[in-house]
């Protein structure tokens, strides 16, 4: 689990959007893991497993925050971004991570596992539980909404 | 045929294959927009990965390593007398309750509370007896201001719950009135000088609890069953 641990992380960061919130997740995630590690089929994927579990944990969290009317950290504040969170914490948000703030969340989780993490779209499917057709195309609107907002001139 | 829009990004990202792969690759080989699309397709997943590829690289913080990394000694020791034929079953359940229960035992100032005189010496009240009463250990949030080290039942029968809080740091168990502090932790990192000097405060109450635990630690499930029975048998 260690192995996969900074991938989990990246992924983590991905989806919150901010490198505490990511990490916040990312330690939920290691904990119900290993809480629940007896349901986890040896032989299938851990990491894929992993993931599973992390962006179950992120509707949930996102829905209970929702519901308390709280909001992450504000997306166009990046110049705030390090300051609670350390030195390590201080990654810089760009356009990119803007952009990916405003997709939607289906598209956003599609685009991290495709595009960042290199799942194929079959495995990818599996981890957020949809048909492989349902997720290319939440892929392909993401994507336009990506290049739209960043600009084709990648 | 004219690709969809799917199939141009699955092209792209070589996830398609048999004939529907020649079929989309003839399609975009006589058509330049297309093309183009497939190289936007191409770069802008250049882009995502250089984005996200020095994330990977980041030292990761203690939080996170820490249930992870082999438990210590003396909790093995623990465990493997009182329940020998479960070690293994309970090897990351100690593994992940002690290990961020340790890092967090740093910077840790400890006071006794005192609670209004009506009340009973060592009752508690307030957020901490909130926070006991709701709060599991699988579920709690790392940066939550209490946090739950160990739940255990005691010789007696009774729920025990080895905690950590900002200005408290103990073993309290639930007696029929309430949550009754059993252990406190003493020591304060930031020059108290009335408090002794104690680096280790949750590894104290942490031997403490097993000292005190009849059966080990409680799992995740028999936590949850115990906070729905309102911490009662």
């Amino acid at each position: 689990m260690l192995e996969i641990l900074p991938r989990l992380r990246r992924f983590a960061t991905g989806l919150a959007g901010h490198p505490s919130d990511g990490d916040d997740l990312c330690q939920m995630t290691v904990e119900r893991a290993l809480a629940n590690r007896a349901k986890w089929q040896e032989g299938t994927r851990l990491d894929s497993w992993m993931y599973r579990i992390m962006r179950n944990i992120w509707i949930d969290e996102t829905r209970s925050r929702a519901r308390r009317g709280q909001t992450f950290v504000d997306p166009d504040a990046g110049e705030r971004v390090g300051g609670e969170g350390g030195q390590e914490a201080r990654v810089e948000l760009n356009n990119i991570d803007r952009a990916m703030q405003k997709l939607p969340d289906d598209q956003r989780e599609a685009v991290l596992l495709v595009m960042v993490e290199g799942y194929a779209y079959k495995e990818a499917a599996e981890i957020v539980g949809c048909p492989v057709g349902t997720l290319n195309s939440r892929l392909v609107r993401g994507r336009d909404a990506l290049m739209q907002m960043i600009g084709d001139a990648a | 045929m004219t690709p969809t829009p799917e199939q141009i990004a699955a092209f792209a990202d070589d996830q398609l294959d048999g004939e529907e792969r020649d079929a989309v690759a003839t399609a975009i080989a006589a058509d330049p927009a297309l093309q183009r699309q497939v190289e936007a397709h191409r770069a802008l997943s250049a882009k995502l990965s250089a984005h996200f590829a020095p994330l990977m690289d980041r030292e990761l913080p203690e939080t996170l390593t820490a249930p992870l990394e082999p438990r210590e000694a003396e909790v093995v020791d623990f465990d493997a007398a009182r329940e020998r034929k479960e070690t293994r079953r309970t090897i990351p359940r100690w593994g992940w309750i002690a290990g961020p229960a340790l890092a967090a035992s740093l910077a840790l100032a400890v006071v006794l509370p005192r609670g209004g005189s009506d009340d009973a010496p060592g009752a508690l009240s307030g957020e901490l007896a909130s926070a006991l009463d709701s709060q599991l250990s699988a579920t709690q949030r790392a940066d939550a201001d209490t946090r739950i080290l160990l739940s255990f039942a005691n010789a007696e029968g009774d729920y025990c719950r080895a905690f950590t809080a900002p200005e408290v740091s103990g073993i309290a168990c639930r007696e029929a009135d309430g949550w009754q502090l059993e252990r406190l932790a003493t020591g304060s990192e930031a020059g108290a000088s009335e408090y002794r000097q104690a680096g280790s405060d949750v590894s104290d109450i942490l031997a403490a609890a097993q000292e005190m635990a009849r059966g080990g630690g409680l799992d995740a499930e028999a936590e949850a069953a115990a906070r729905a029975k309102g911490w009662r048998d």
